[in-house]
């Protein structure tokens, strides 16, 4: 599996597409600047900003490797040859899968860096009101990876039963999007005044949703950094094994139906 | 032990709409280690389509296929086969070098055996120049080569080649029937599918044909080509006054004060008698048969007639 983990990385650092995304990093030299525009709490502005440029760069990562690593290899037919080496298909999936892994972690180190380097900067030049927790900066960007990391993962799931890349990669934003907004609507479905107004039927379906979609908002805690709140250390330890059982959950189905798939 | 068992095995592709392909019906083949087996079949024939099937890449309708007593369901059975797909592909931002190490690796070569049998294959298929450029600019030939180095670097017992001369220039495939060549006198046990009955001429034990799905014959080379004997041409010593018959045989070419004369297997004893007694003299005897190549044609006009 280590030597499908070392080509996946070469393959990334090696293609265009990701090098361009890479260029998007250089808007962190902007953010302070903008962010002094507005005169007031710069340093919250400036991490925010920070944090949502993160955010939007592993998105893109997220699916674009996610979904297109696969999907590239069926189409230009690189599994003829290298599925019929003596290894197996579960092996090649998860191979592929940590290789996207520890490439998302490489980058949101370098993305990190560079969102704290920007943050630093922004504090020169206005104190903020409240300290700056650079701790509670650190893990919030790490929880942002693992989210998208699972996005990752669910992008792979369908990539391995579709035959062309709209699937895996509508479907990974569409995962994304509706994982973001399961736990707001979920808690909003639950209050009395809706139980009694919504059908039974609705309300069954929507949960058995909640259920098997991925819930992510457990792993948003730009709050927690922008005004140095800290966190509920029992939260982040159930995200964690949430985020652990919900990966494998997936990718031991993708590579199931892996398995089962014909390279024709 | 049989290298390659195939037994029962079918394929059926189904498409949309209800159409069903009958790609591969009913194959048994065993291929012995050591022997080197042509496939041979017109396009569409069901060559790659078995051939998928034996590494694993398709899934059989029905019957099995096991390489060195393992089930070709299981990526163990691949442990000692080189394998070169049709039309390969490989990882286009690797270089040569660095996609035959990565083959390697998979195999659990050590990484000093990997090098110099790296270096060996690639310099062999002469590859060398190009070895550190990434694949994306390799021309189709040069792929090809890379295909055959990464099926020979880890030096297995079985190779499953599909179609390893397309796409070679005629040093390539001469180099391709050499490395067959060398491979059987090692004792490896090689198959592989083709369309060339003269590569099949050259290098096969055995030979299987295949047609629409079905395997239609499948002997020695040795045996058709022997059962293909049909007569001889002999070229005699005549003078002009008795150029044009002999021992009742019309000549069919005459150059210069030489006769030929075609004489069928079943008269050939009878005539050289003839020959013999009057003490004419013989410059040339040369055997009649039919080739592979009309063998094959033959067959496949033959069952294209029957389906008819
Ligand atoms: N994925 C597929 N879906 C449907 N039919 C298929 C598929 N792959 C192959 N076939 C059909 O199966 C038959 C055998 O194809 P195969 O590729 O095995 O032929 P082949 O003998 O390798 O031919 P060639 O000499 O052209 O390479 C053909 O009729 C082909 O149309
Ligand atoms: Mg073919």
């Amino acid at each position: 599996m280590a030597t499908i983990i070392h080509i996946t990385l070469k393959g990334i650092f090696r293609d265009r597409v990701f090098q361009g995304i890479m260029v998007l990093a250089v808007l962190f030299l902007f953010i302070p600047s903008a962010a002094s525009l507005s005169m007031r709490q710069m340093t919250e502005l400036t991490t925010t900003l920070s944090l949502s440029l993160i955010s939007f760069i592993m998105l893109l990562l997220a699916v674009f490797l996610g979904a297109t690593s696969i999907w590239k290899d069926i189409e230009r037919r690189y599994t003829f040859s290298v599925l019929s080496l003596p290894i197996s298909r579960t092996t090649y999936l998860w191979g592929r899968f940590f290789g996207i892994a520890l490439f998302m972690l490489m980058t949101t180190v370098f993305l990190g860096a560079m969102a704290l380097i920007a943050i630093k900067a922004a504090t020169f030049g206005y104190p903020p009101s409240r300290p700056v927790v650079w701790s509670t900066i650190i893990v919030t960007i790490l929880f942002d990876a693992l989210k998208y990391i699972l996005v990752v993962a669910v992008a792979m799931l369908l990539a391995t039963v579709s035959t062309s890349f709209f699937l895996p990669v509508f479907g990974a934003i569409s995962v994304f999007l509706a994982g973001t907004a399961t736990q707001p609507v979920y808690d909003y479905l639950q209050t009395p005044s809706v139980q009694a107004a919504v059908s039974v039927i609705v309300r069954k379906a929507a949960e058995t949703l909640y259920y098997l979609l991925p819930n992510l908002s457990g792993f948003d805690l730009k709050v927690h950094a922008i005004y140095s709140i800290p966190f509920n250390v029992q939260g982040l330890i159930l995200t964690s094994i949430y985020f652990a059982g919900y990966t494998l959950i997936i990718l031991s189905i993708g590579s199931f139906l892996f398995a089962w798939r014909e390279m024709k | 032990m049989n290298a390659i068992e195939i037994s029962g095995l079918c394929k059926q592709f189904k498409g949309k709409r209800r159409t069903c392909v009958d790609a591969l019906k009913n194959l048994d083949l065993q291929i012995e280690a050591g022997e080197v087996f042509g496939f041979l079949g017109p396009n569409g024939a069901g060559k790659s389509t078995t051939i998928k099937l034996v590494m694993g890449l398709l899934r059989p309708t029905s019957g099995t296929a096991i390489i060195m007593g393992v089930d070709s369901t299981l990526a163990e059975s691949r442990r000692k086969v080189g394998f070169l797909p049709e039309n390969p592909a490989f990882y286009d931002y690797l270089s040569a070098e660095e996609y035959v190490a990565f083959v390697g690796s998979q195999f659990k070569m050590d990484t000093a055996l990997l090098k110099r049998r790296s270096d060996e294959v690639i310099k062999q298929l002469d590859l060398w120049e190009a070895r550190k450029r990434p694949m994306r600019s390799y021309s189709k030939g040069m792929i090809q080569r890379v295909g055959l180095a990464q099926a020979l670097v880890h030096d297995p017992d079985v190779y499953i080649l599909d179609e390893p001369m397309s796409g070679l220039d005629p040093i390539g495939r001469a180099l391709v029937k050499d490395i067959i060549l060398d491979l059987k006198k090692r004792g490896k046990c090689v198959f592989f599918s083709t369309h060339i009955t003269d590569d099949v001429e050259k290098v096969c034990d055995r030979v299987g044909v295949i047609v629409k799905g079905s395997l239609v014959a499948i002997d020695r080379v040795e045996n058709i080509l022997r059962s293909g004997l049909e007569g001889y041409l002999v070229h005699l010593q005549l003078s002009d006054a008795d150029a044009g018959t002999f021992a009742g045989l019309q000549a069919v070419r005459r150059t210069g004060t030489v006769s030929e004369f075609y004489v069928p297997s079943s008269v050939f004893n009878a005539f050289m008698g003839a020959v013999n007694t009057s003490g004419k003299e013989v410059v040339l005897v040369e055997t009649k048969r039919r080739d592979l190549e009309d063998f094959f044609l033959s067959l496949v006009t033959s069952s294209a007639q029957e389906s008819r």
